[in-house]
């Protein structure tokens, strides 16, 4: 069983998993992949265990990841991108392409890669020059650095929903705000 | 007519009448730099704070809190700056705000706890809880962006030591709308083209709607925009246009600016240009254009406004080309009218609620009495 997952977790030839849920004998319709400290462990749950448990709060931990690199993350399958929602404000992606406004300025974490896309699209470019509030003078490529090209990796496996590539990613970048601290793009508590 | 005190004849509301609002001076009336062709320009900073939602995602009272926080951060900053919170003021004081250019037509209209603090003379506004938190925005008479934009920066830096900006090395500045991410920066020049804009069909055959679409053209490719100011499309009621940036990312603030300025440059050479060979070629058409949009303007006695703008643009172009005599009628008492005439003005000035029609009626008044009177 811990195969199959796999293999739909990874995204190769998708077969139609049936679970029974964790808790009862209903058909399980979530299923959640939990990663910590590098071991993943997977549940299912029917709807209603679903609510007992609140996973609606576990899909808020996934948007976490995009956000703020939290290391006790837990995600849920089967999210298009149009789910995302911000844990902060509650915008939902689907929300924010309706209306054209964020809801906060960590919806431009949350909605990362589209974003970004959105950005290129309106401007021909995603990448800030200017001048930062305390007058230094940033030029595009400044940022453009390896944790920003993580992040953008770290995007691209959340959107496949391999999140053991994610929770490497995730390190990778943790690891690199270790070393450099002040590398504001990849620190999770900028503003905070 | 050059005498400043003329000018506040147009404003008799405006040394007070018991209303809550004082208006600030009407800087319009000091022609700038450029001014034969470029009426004003304006710079805006749009900017949040890190501690709060944005605008569509206030929590219960948040947006209270906001307001009375930025308020009071304004009022030490900027202690002779006047504040005044929206909900204060009536529909039409808004309106003569709005006509001002201090807030923004969504500001007047909107419901949330807001305000707006500006400078005497009108030259600086500063809007709370617009669609970003602060909407800072500074103005000139003519062409003068290289000084508004040590004014803004000035005052955005100060703001900015008082609190907390979002801000991301990545994105830059966050704002609500994707279109003013980055440094958001909104450079507009406003200008008046009555000969790259004369219609084909209309008064004379110089000029094209080509040249417009020349320069729309020209516009786009350096990330610009050129918009009819009163007109709905292309096509501007006046021949008033308006060039603004509509990049903020991926751009520096100086090269924004560069790039609106040199824009500016071009299109008002091309139409000096035009302007002379135009009159040169049409000595007579032209006359007869401009004396009769004097008659009207000091002989009818109503007006609509669409009308009276296109009759103000011929007076200006009539001045801007030497056929009126600036003893007659000079370019202040132009920009003062275009104001003074405005429905929320004659609102103000009337104190009541007016009519359409009433308020055609007191324009042509109000306009016969600035051009006979000077």
């Amino acid at each position: 069983m811990l195969e199959k997952g796999l293999v739909a977790l990874l995204g190769g030839p998708r077969e139609p998993m049936f679970h029974t849920c964790d808790r009862c004998d209903n058909q399980a319709s979530f299923h959640l992949t939990e990663i910590r400290g590098g071991e993943k462990s997977e549940r299912h749950l029917c709807e209603e265990c679903a609510k007992v448990l609140q996973v609606p709060q576990a899909n808020k931990e996934l948007q976490n990841l995009l956000k703020s690199f939290d290391p006790s993350e837990v995600s849920q399958q089967g999210q298009s991108k149009t789910a995302k929602v911000c844990p902060d404000c509650g915008m939902t992606y689907a929300e924010f392409r309706q209306n054209g406004r964020f809801g906060c300025a960590k919806d431009y974490e949350v909605f990362g890669k589209e974003v970004i896309a959105l950005l290129d699209r309106i401007h021909g470019s995603s990448l800030y020059s200017g001048k930062t509030p305390d007058g230094k003078l940033v030029i595009k490529a400044d940022v453009m650095d390896e944790a920003s090209e993580f992040r953008a990796q770290l995007a691209e496996a959340i959107e496949k929903e391999d999140y053991e590539a994610a929770a490497r990613i995730r390190d990778q970048i943790n690891q690199i705000g270790g070393r450099a601290p002040d590398d504001a793009p990849a620190s999770p508590t900028e503003g905070e | 007519m050059s005498g400043s005190g003329d000018q506040s004849s147009l404003f008799p509301s405006d040394s007070g009448s018991g209303d809550s609002l004082q208006l600030p001076e009407l800087w319009l009336q000091e022609p700038g730099p450029e001014s034969d062709v470029v009426i004003s320009s304006r710079m805006r900073l749009a900017r949040n704070l890190d501690d709060f939602h944005f605008k569509s995602r206030f929590q219960e009272g948040e947006c209270e809190r906001l307001e009375v926080h930025l308020s009071q951060v304004l009022h030490e900053l900027e202690p002779d700056f006047r504040y005044h919170r929206m909900h204060e003021l009536s529909p039409t004081e808004r309106k003569v705000m709005f006509e001002r250019h201090l807030i923004s037509r969504e500001h007047a209209a909107d419901e949330l706890p807001r305000g707006v603090s500006f400078s005497h003379d009108g030259t600086t506004s500063i809007m709370v809880n617009e669609e970003d938190h602060l909407r800072l925005q500074v103005f000139a008479s003519g062409l003068d962006l290289e000084r508004l934009d040590e004014v803004i920066n000035d005052l955005d830096h100060r703001i900015g030591s008082q609190v907390n900006y979002s801000f991301d090395p990545r994105f830059g500045y966050r704002t609500s709308c994707p279109t003013n991410t980055g440094t958001g920066l909104r450079v507009s020049v406003m200008l008046h083209l009555p000969t790259l804009s004369f219609r084909v069909d209309g008064r004379t055959g110089r000029g094209s709607e080509q040249d417009i679409v020349r320069m729309q053209n020209a516009a786009q490719q350096l990330g610009l925009t050129v918009r009819g100011i009163f007109g709905e499309s292309s096509r501007a009621d006046g021949e008033f246009y308006q060039i603004s940036n509509q990049v903020t990312l991926g751009r520096t603030p100086a090269e924004t600016v560069k790039g609106v300025q040199s824009l500016v440059e071009h299109v008002s050479s091309w139409e000096r240009r035009n302007r002379d060979s135009h009159f040169n070629e049409n000595r007579r058409r032209v006359e007869d254009h401009i004396w009769r949009a004097w008659a009207a303007l000091t002989h009818a006695r109503r007006m609509t406004s669409g009308e009276a703008l296109s009759h103000l643009s011929a007076l200006r172009f009539g001045v801007c080309l030497g056929i009126l005599d600036e003893d007659e009628i000079d370019l202040a008492a132009i920009q003062s009218l275009m104001v003074a005439m405005r429905p929320g003005h004659l609102q103000y000035t009337a104190d009541t609620e007016l009519t359409a029609d009433r308020r055609d009626e007191l324009r042509a008044d109000l306009i016969r009495g600035a051009l006979q009177n000077n």
